[in-house]
């Protein structure tokens, strides 16, 4: 069934005729041209399309990280351009888990400390703070890599402490662009069955990706080209444990499990 | 996010680039040590000067025969006679009449001498005057007495001795009150012992003996009818200038001339003193100024470390924004940083300064100007708030996503 048949869905994300425009040395560059999307609540949408087609630009105006040239953007109802920069802190602290296509950990500080900050800033204890990001750290594979400083860490093991920030203060919306670009079959298992689960319990989640085989953990999957949303379509989400990645993670599994202590 | 958390998360920030916030402290340590160090070498020299003139009498005016601009001399009509300082000027200005605002005047006598006791000897200025020089030029009797008015009656060969010719003549121990000093080739009894004064710059204040200058003229100089100055007491300070005017109009009349052809020179003290005081005002002022130059480049170096430091963490500040942290927090941090920054650096620098105000330096002890303290401790908390403020205000006013591509 789709989402938005349900009567208990409401719209999360609604996008109208999104426009970005970057000048570029007198150029105008269109990063998107126009994109219109609602996303409802309780959807895992897959945003697929190729290197340039205005993915991350999209996703970064859905995070409010960024405001369109032009066009609307209703989070939740409200129009993010009537927010003042304290509510969007509020918003982007609570309600949105952000992970990044770069990562953006913060490199002077240790995993732990890096997926503690959020809840620093929404003033939680530090005691359930520590537990907390323990948790999330644990769900994505790194129990072990806790002390360790991003420098000190491989570009998957990075990509997973993003997804522990992302996850650990249980937003009600993940965004996460390319969240499996950098991780071995078994740590995007991982990855996808923490994403998986969020969805189960109701959350939204946004994720770009490249991939068929993680696209296919989506309800409804996006393909945008040149800025512009070519195909949107509603499908069933394969089970993680019917698809080849569940064999890719048999294979590997032994290497896998050897390489963790 | 609580203050707290907020400050911690500062020092963690300090914490993490040591060098850079150890540099920064010490251009703030140094700024705020030269003012207070400065201030103090400004404030101790300012003292030394006072000190030293002070030593010399206060409140007192000295005329000096034979000097001033009229050469010694002065014309009245086709008249020229040499103008000498009279017993009868000493009567009109101890009048209260005619000089109110004075408090005493004592005629000097001045010659040099070599003092012998038992074969000790020592070269000593004479002074004769009367019982009111040694309170007039800050002499204080130690021991005896001071000379009295009936001494000079008397024509009395009694002398208290300076603190420096006493020990030349005498060995430690002995007590040389009662005893016979040859001053030329009269015999003098020593009646008191001058408190040293130490030394003025010009003359050493205790190589003197101090007679009646009524012995002295008999004894020394073979003068009787004039003497070389006039020491005059003034009531204050205050009115000293009054007293100036009184006397120059009381020799004027005397001499027979005006007071701007007065052929004596009057030595104001007071005078003597502000001009010293205001010159080495203007001296402790520059050395203030230096002083502030130093601690301007220090908050320079803040404000261009506190510039540097949020270019470098534009990055961080996308990050920290992108994941909630709101402008106030990141404007809370970056300042906090600042102003924890600058005030170790001003309690180090305060500490320093401390220090170093208890050496001499080039012949001059400092004396700590408490002002200076609160002065250099505000001025580089100042700094760093100011320093601190607009780099952290134009990170914090970033979009995120502009930070975050920052590179
Ligand atoms: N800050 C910028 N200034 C100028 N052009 C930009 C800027 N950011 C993005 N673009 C342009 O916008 C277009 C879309 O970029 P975007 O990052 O959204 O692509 P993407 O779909 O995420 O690609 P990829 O799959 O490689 O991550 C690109 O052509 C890019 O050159
Ligand atoms: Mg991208």
């Amino acid at each position: 069934m789709g989402p938005d048949r349900s009567p208990n869905r409401w719209p999360v994300i609604a996008l109208s005729n999104i426009v970005k425009r970057y000048v570029m040395g007198g150029n105008d560059v269109y990063a998107t041209r126009g994109v219109s999307l609602s996303v409802s609540s309780g959807e895992f949408v897959a945003i697929m399309g190729a290197s340039g087609s205005g993915k991350s630009t999209l996703m970064n105006i859905i995070g409010c990280l960024d405001v369109p040239t032009s066009g609307h953007y209703r989070l939740d109802g409200v129009n993010i351009r009537d927010l003042d920069d304290r509510e969007l802190s509020r918003i982007r602290n609570r309600k949105i888990g952000f992970v990044f296509q770069g990562f953006n950990l913060l490199p002077t500080m240790s995993a732990i400390a890096n997926v503690e900050l959020p809840m620093a800033y929404a003033g939680v204890p530090s005691k359930e703070r520590r537990h907390r990001a323990e948790g999330a750290l644990e769900s994505v594979g790194l129990a072990d890599r806790m002390g360790h400083f991003p420098n000190e860490m491989s570009g998957g093991q990075q990509q997973r402490v993003a997804v522990a920030r992302a996850i650990v203060t249980d937003p009600s919306l993940i965004l996460a662009d390319e969240p499996t670009g950098n991780l071995d079959s078994k740590s995007s298992v991982d990855v996808m069955s923490a994403f998986a689960s969020l969805h189960a319990q109701g959350r939204t989640v946004v994720m770009i990706t490249h991939e068929e085989d993680i696209a296919a953990y989506a309800t409804r999957v996006v393909r945008l080209r040149d800025g512009i949303i070519t195909q949107d379509h509603h499908q069933t989400p394969s089970h993680p444990h019917e698809s080849h990645l569940a064999h890719a993670r048999q294979a590997e599994g032994s290497s896998a499990l050897a390489g963790r202590p | 996010m609580s203050i707290l958390a907020n400050a911690l998360m500062a020092l963690r920030g300090i914490n993490s680039n040591k060098l850079r916030s150890l540099l920064t402290m010490l251009g703030v340590l140094i700024g705020v040590a030269a003012v207070i160090v400065l201030l103090a070498v400004g404030t101790g020299s300012s003292q030394a000067v006072a000190n030293s003139i002070n030593r010399l009498g206060t409140n007192t005016l000295t005329v000096f025969s034979g000097g001033g601009f009229g050469g010694g001399t002065s014309q009245a009509g086709t008249q020229t006679r040499n103008a000498v300082l009279t017993q009868t000027d000493v009567t009109l200005i101890s009048d209260p009449n005619s000089a109110p605002d004075v408090q005493s005047v004592s005629p000097v006598v001045t010659t040099s001498e070599t003092a012998t006791h038992q074969g000790a000897s020592a070269t000593t200025s004479v002074i004769g005057s009367t019982p009111s020089y040694l309170p007039a030029s800050n002499y204080t009797v130690q021991s005896g007495r001071s000379i009295s008015s009936a001494d000079v009656k008397a024509h009395a060969l009694v002398v208290d001795l300076g603190s420096s010719t006493a020990s030349s003549l005498f060995a430690t121990g002995s007590n040389p009150l009662g005893k016979q000093v040859q001053l030329g080739s009269s015999e003098f009894t020593v009646i008191g012992l001058l408190a040293s004064k130490g030394s003025s710059g010009l003359s050493n204040g205790d190589a003197v003996a101090i007679a009646p200058y009524t012995a002295v003229q008999d004894q020394l100089t073979g003068e009787s009818q004039s003497f070389s100055q006039l020491l005059v007491q003034g009531k204050s300070s205050a009115t000293l200038s009054l007293a100036q005017s009184e006397v120059e109009s009381i020799l004027a009349a005397q001499n027979d001339t005006t007071v701007t052809n007065l052929p004596f020179s009057v030595l104001n003290q007071a005078s003597l003193l502000s001009t010293a005081t205001s010159s080495s005002k203007t001296f402790t002022a520059l050395l203030g100024w230096v002083a502030a130059v130093s601690l301007l480049v220090g908050a320079i170096g803040v404000m261009n470390i506190m510039l540097v430091t949020v270019t470098e963490r534009t990055r961080e500040i996308g990050i920290r924004k992108a994941i909630g942290a709101p402008k106030s927090v990141v404007l809370g941090q970056f300042l906090i940083e600042a102003v924890v920054i600058s005030l170790l650096g001003g309690v180090l620098g305060v500490l320093a300064g401390l220090f170093v105000v208890r050496f001499r330096i080039d012949g001059v002890q400092p004396v700590l100007a408490t002002y200076s303290i609160p002065l250099a401790f505000g001025v580089a908390l100042l700094v760093g708030v100011f320093a601190g403020l607009y780099p952290a205000f134009r990170a914090a006013s970033l979009r995120p996503i502009d930070a975050l591509r920052h590179e």
